[in-house]
């Protein structure tokens, strides 16, 4: 019987991984074998229609991300005014998702919550992916000294202790929202560069590639005309998986008291918050508002990134 | 002899929950009802004790011996020798299994003889002789005698970390096996009480001969308890010394601590029966557990001897704005305690004025600000027109209720005028920018002694510095008038001349305002129906103990109903 | 192979060494004396002095490092300065820990993730997927701190089957171990459920496209049959590269479960040390924790010349 894996190459093209420098060929294979052949062929299938759930979470994420950016003119309450009277309130009239326990109104500190943990989450990301995103793609495809040494450089960043760095860093630098969003969009450079990289890397050997050398073009022009359009959809896939990463991690460093400095909120804090000090027993709201909005977001980024992925996967778009 | 007590001072704090820190701030427990008879001493419990009628936290019935009690603390000891380890709560709750203290409180406040038999002064109480009981063995086979203590004292004097609080000893002698005579340089009636703390527990020859070739001392004591295991982090397992001096006792055959960082989880273990005993701090906890009868619950909240623990905002009075007292007057009257501890406790605490609370003799009216927000903004307005809007920092560390509580205090201050920042930092930073001066506001806790003397460093116009060097009068508040009260506190055997000269400093305080005081901090444990008596502690001869130290308990007549 | 061999173990070293020089310099960085905090009240500038003498803090920084690497060289990594444990005990205590709750984890999520795609990705979109796909995000938005609470309280306040916290050695007893272990394990496994199942889901769809496949069908063979020894291996690169990003990640990154269950593991060491400015822990450990990494990640690069022989080790 014949090998059934001689039947098809669509694994692991171009040069082969793991030999730049060992460690993390995983996350190469992981990238290449999920990209699909012919991103830029003239194929053109019958484009299957978004579907319902697709419109919904699209739906949700610009709700949240309209909300965040307009709190400040929606007719809510201020987010860390405490109101005595109304302590640990449940949801009411005058209070649409109840109280805390300093009787701040959870509607108002969920929206401005938002705004913390999407920027957070998007801006850190889309840093790490200017930066990391950008020597990848370069990296990947000239190959050679560069290549080694950014790779080996990634290498040792992902080895390090993350949570040292940051309470470090913290400790140092001190909590506001921008820092945070630095100290986090730094920590995701070296895994957004590695992605990038490992796609660059499968389309550097590419036919198109090559017959664009031959014709002359400078290597700035083959990167930026030829490897990055190619290369975009994986990035935009890996990048909603972060964001969605960043976001929950957030949460873990509002936990450590190394988020934005109270009392602003963030979907992290307001989840910490909800968790701690019996807080659980006493008012289940705190923690179930942020929990579930962040679910959805989490739900609808990767259903998007999904959807996209298949738009522009000729092989999933068969579905 | 002044012996700082470090109770402000535990470096275990993961997070700073929940552990005895500068840093957390005691806010509304429970309102336990149930009061404590007397002068009992041993705070008052509530709760049910199980199948007897026994108060909550003794035993009655005939003690029944054997059996393995765990107890689950806040966080673990640094370290069993006393020279090189800083012993909070949960240190001495560990030091107790081990080792006995030279002195001991009862509960109607007085301190007694315990591993010493006695301890007298001379007339002028510069000199004090102690005489030991005879027959005392180490757990290593070692005698008790005057030498060890003595070399007990040098080890303690020599050390970086515990010599500071033997300063007022010039020396000790050793006329025979078993006097040891204090010579001091000057006159200490308070002396005794020192003895009660850190520098007063006894600790083998064997151990100071270990660290003096580097190495980590396995403890040996003469306690009721010998150290069996101790693993950082984990566990410490100590087993039934049955060569103890007082015979009969201890009842259990063994005991071990489980340092559990984290409250909800420490009292689940108990509800899951993972542990015996809990030793916990935080409000929520206390008010889950009180009035459930399958559980004893002891506090702290009434009975306390010489001083409470007590919360606060510490406020600089070196550096601007809080160096101007119009400032610091605003904001003790801008500052609604009693709203505060509703919010965060249902309002069963009270507000306290000062060190001391209603009931300890050194209580009085001190004249500490009361609410008034009129009187806030009319002061904040007087120095704006001087120097601007007063802006102000208050700084706590990343625990959750502390969070909370600022927010709810900056909210009030800045109702009256101020403007206010918050500040989240870590404890190890903290204890370093109280040290140095750099902070304005920060909450804190402290000055749980059994003696006001044992507190002087801390209010002292003689531990005073700049801002950047090292100070441990936190607030740099340097009072002539506090010094005298002080002193004369020090150096008096006159009851009546002790009250008065506490009551002053107390009032400076509140007219000096570099504390505004929140409430008492809560210490409390609960055991299950199973232990019996852990708090019950009594004195070699009979007499009632202070059972219950602001959370420090004593194992020896803990026992288990199997 | 002793070439290549040789290549990881200098690698190794390397990286090690350079991990190393950076966790020191940022400690150092950090404000807040040791000193100070081991002084406590006793804390004057003399007493500093003393002490930053005996600790060896007062020497230039190269000084102290290269004091600890000499050590470090001769298995000494020194001792905790607040407690003065020795760091290897430390370490030796922790790392079976942290071990056995990135195994029982990890074995879970792939226990789950990977039946669970095996189903949905013959059938994807309907029904039992769409639940799957939701379970799984439920279980991302949900960290370890929310779900270890919301566990205990039900499992073990309310129905008494697993302790609160507690821990003791495999070794020492390992049926009360494995006990320990399950509500601890469980807190870590959400999040790895939920991307072991999407990317093993997605590569399944993908690997079932394929011509291969397509040629096994038009044989006649079984679906089981072509799931398992077709399509299995080839997707389970993605698992292998996931697995080996999320394990690193959990190398130290467990502390906040060993802070709830009050277990000692590296992790909480760690970020204790930190907090407490002990130096030598957090170098110690952090050595511990970066040579593990890159072990880790060897053997899945390993065991990716296993999946798949076309990728040669070179």
């Amino acid at each position: 019987m014949p090998d059934d894996r001689e039947l098809s190459d669509t694994r692991a093209g171009g040069r082969l991984l793991g030999d730049q420098v060992p460690g993390l060929a995983a996350v190469d294979e992981l990238v290449v074998s999920r990209q699909s052949e012919s991103l830029d062929s003239g194929d053109v299938l019958a484009r299957k229609p978004f579907g319902f759930l697709f419109w919904f979470a699209c739906g949700w994420v610009g709700l949240v991300v309209l909300a965040a950016v307009l709190a400040n003119v929606l007719p809510l309450p201020n987010p860390n005014f405490q109101n005595y009277n109304a302590l640990n309130a449940p949801p009411n009239m005058h209070h649409l998702l109840g109280t805390d326990d300093l009787g701040r109104d959870l509607l108002s500190r969920l929206i401005f919550g938002a705004r913390v943990s999407l920027v957070v989450g998007f801006v850190s990301v889309a840093f790490g992916m200017l930066i990391g995103g950008t020597l990848g793609l370069i990296s990947g495809y000239k190959g050679g000294r560069l290549d080694v040494a950014l790779n080996a450089g990634s290498f040792v960043l992902l080895a390090f202790p993350a949570i040292v760095a940051v309470i470090a860093i913290v400790a140092f630098w001190g909590q506001s929202l921008f820092k945070i969003t630095v100290i986090l969009g730094v920590a995701v450079v070296p895994l957004l560069f590695r992605v990038v990289r490992a796609s660059s890397l499968s389309f550097a050997n590419r036919d198109f590639v090559i017959a664009a050398r031959t014709m002359g073009a400078t290597s700035a022009r083959i990167v930026f005309r030829e490897i990055l359009p190619n290369v975009v959809p994986v990035a935009i896939t890996f990048g909603l998986i972060t964001v969605a990463g960043v976001i929950v991690i957030e949460g873990t460093l509002a936990f450590l008291g190394l988020s934005v400095a109270l009392p602003t909120p963030s979907w992290g804090n307001l989840i910490a918050e909800g968790t701690s000090n019996g807080a659980l027993s006493t008012n289940v709201y705190i923690m179930l508002w942020p929990v579930i909005s962040m679910f959805l977001l989490l739900l609808s980024i990767n259903l998007i990134g999904d959807r996209l992925r298949q738009r522009f996967d000729i092989r999933e778009g068969l579905l | 002899m002044s012996v700082t007590d470090e109770s402000g001072f535990s470096r275990r704090s993961f997070l700073s929950r929940g552990a005895v820190t500068t840093g957390a701030v005691a806010l509304g427990a429970a309102g336990l009802a149930a009061c404590s008879s007397g002068s009992s001493g041993s705070g008052s419990t509530s709760g049910g004790s199980g199948s007897t009628n026994a108060k909550p936290g003794f035993g009655s019935g005939t003690p029944q011996k054997g059996g393995s009690a765990t107890v689950a603390i806040i966080a673990d000891i640094d370290g069993f020798y006393p020279p090189a380890n800083h012993w909070d709560t949960n240190g001495y709750l560990y030091a107790n299994t081990v080792y006995d203290p030279l002195m001991a409180v009862a509960a109607d406040g007085t301190v007694q003889p315990y591993l010493a038999k006695s301890l007298t002064p001379n007339s002028t109480y510069t000199q004090w002789t102690m005489k030991l009981r005879s027959g005392i063995k180490f757990s290593d086979g070692s005698d008790l005698n005057s030498a060890v203590v003595k070399a007990n004292f040098e080890a303690l004097n020599a050390s970086l970390l515990t010599g500071q609080a033997l300063k007022g000893i010039a020396g000790v002698d050793t006329p025979d096996d078993l006097t040891v005579v204090y010579n001091l340089s000057d006159p200490r009636p308070q002396f005794p009480s020192g003895l009660t703390t850190q520098v007063g527990y006894v600790f083998g020859q064997a151990m100071i001969d270990q660290a003096a070739k580097g190495g980590t001392p396995t403890p040996v004591g003469t306690g009721p308890f010998i150290y069996s295991s101790w693993q950082p982090n984990d566990h410490f397992t100590a087993t039934r010394n049955p060569n103890y001096w007082r015979s009969g006792l201890p009842y259990l055959d063994q005991i071990t601590f489980r340092p559990i960082p984290d409250d909800t989880q420490r009292a689940a273990t108990l509800k899951t029966g993972g542990v015996d005993l809990i030793l916990t701090t935080d409000p929520v906890s206390i008010k889950a557990f009180s009035g459930q009868s399958q559980y004893q619950l002891v506090d702290s909240l009434t009975g306390v001897i010489g001083e409470p623990t007590v919360a606060f905002i510490m406020l600089n009075t070196e550096v601007a704005p809080t160096d101007d007292l119009r400032i610091r007057q605003a904001l003790a009257k801008g500052l609604d305690v009693n709203q505060v501890l509703k919010i965060f406790g249902s309002g069963f605490t009270r507000p306290i004025n000062g060190l001391f609370l209603p009931g300890s003799p050194y209580y009085s009216d001190t004249g500490y600000p009361t609410h008034d927000p009129a009187g806030a903004k009319e002061l904040v307005k007087q120095y704006k027109a001087q120097h601007g809007t007063p802006t102000l920092q208050l700084t706590t560390v990343p625990d959750p209720r502390l969070e909370q509580l600022v927010a709810v205090i900056q909210q009030m201050w800045n109702q009256v005028g101020f403007n206010v920042t918050v500040n989240t930092t870590q404890q190890a930073t903290l204890i370093t920018d109280f040290i140095e001066g750099k902070f304005q506001a920060a909450t804190s806790y402290q000055f749980g002694n059994i003696d006001p003397d044992l507190n002087y460093v801390w209010f002292s116009t003689t531990t005073v510095q700049p801002v950047g060097s090292i100070a441990l009068n936190f607030p740099r508040n340097s009072d002539p008038q506090i010094e005298t009260a002080l002193l004369a506190g020090r150096h008096s055997s006159n009851p009546s001349e002790r009250v008065a000269a506490y009551k002053k400093l107390n009032e400076r305080l509140a007219a000096d305002l570099p504390y505004l005081w929140l409430d008492q901090y809560p210490f409390a444990a609960v055991g299950d129906s199973r232990l019996q008596n852990f708090v019950g502690f009594t004195l070699p001869d009979g007499t009632k103990g202070y059972g219950f130290n602001e959370g420090i308990m004593v194992p020896t007549q803990m026992w288990l109903n199997r | 192979m002793a070439k290549y061999l040789l290549r990881r173990l200098i690698q190794l070293v390397v990286v090690a060494f350079v991990i190393s020089v950076l966790v020191f310099l940022l400690v150092h960085l950090l404000p807040g004396d040791p000193a100070a905090q081991i002084l406590g009240a006793n804390d004057t500038a003399h007493n500093r002095a003393v002490l930053n003498k005996q600790l060896g803090l007062n020497l230039p920084l190269w000084h102290q490092y290269f004091f600890w690497l000499k050590g470090v060289l001769h298995g000494n990594l020194g001792q905790s300065y607040l407690n003065h444990t020795p760091v290897t005990q430390v370490i030796s205590t922790g790392w079976p820990i942290d071990l056995e709750l990135i195994i029982i984890s990890q074995v879970i999520a792939f226990a789950v993730a990977i039946p669970l795609a095996l189903v949905t990705s013959r059938r994807p979109n309907r029904p039992v997927d769409n639940i799957s796909t939701t379970a799984t995000f439920g279980m991302l938005a949900l960290p370890p701190f929310v779900i270890a609470p919301i566990m205990v309280a039900v499992f073990a306040v309310g129905l008494h089957w697993f302790p609160a916290t507690g821990y003791i050695p495999f070794t020492q007893d390992p049926a009360t171990n494995l006990r320990d272990m399950i509500l601890p394990s469980l807190a870590i496994t959400a999040g790895s459920i939920a991307v072991y199942y999407r990317l093993f889901r997605s590569d399944l769809i993908s690997t079932l496209q394929e011509d291969f496949v397509t040629m096994a069908r038009s044989k006649g063979l079984s679906p089981r049959w072509i799931m398992w020894r077709h399509a299995f291996r080839p997707s389970s690169f993605s698992l292998l590269a996931a697995a080996g990003v999320n394990i690193g990640a959990l190398i130290a990154g467990t502390f906040i479960v060993e802070y709830l269950f009050a277990i000692p593991g590296l992790g909480y060491s760690l970020v204790q040390a930190v907090n407490q400015r002990d130096y030598l822990v957090v170098q110690g450990i952090t050595l511990v924790v970066a040579v593990a990494y890159v072990v880790i990640q060897f053997l899945i690069d390993f065991l990716f010349t296993v999946v798949d022989p076309r990728v040669t080790r070179e």
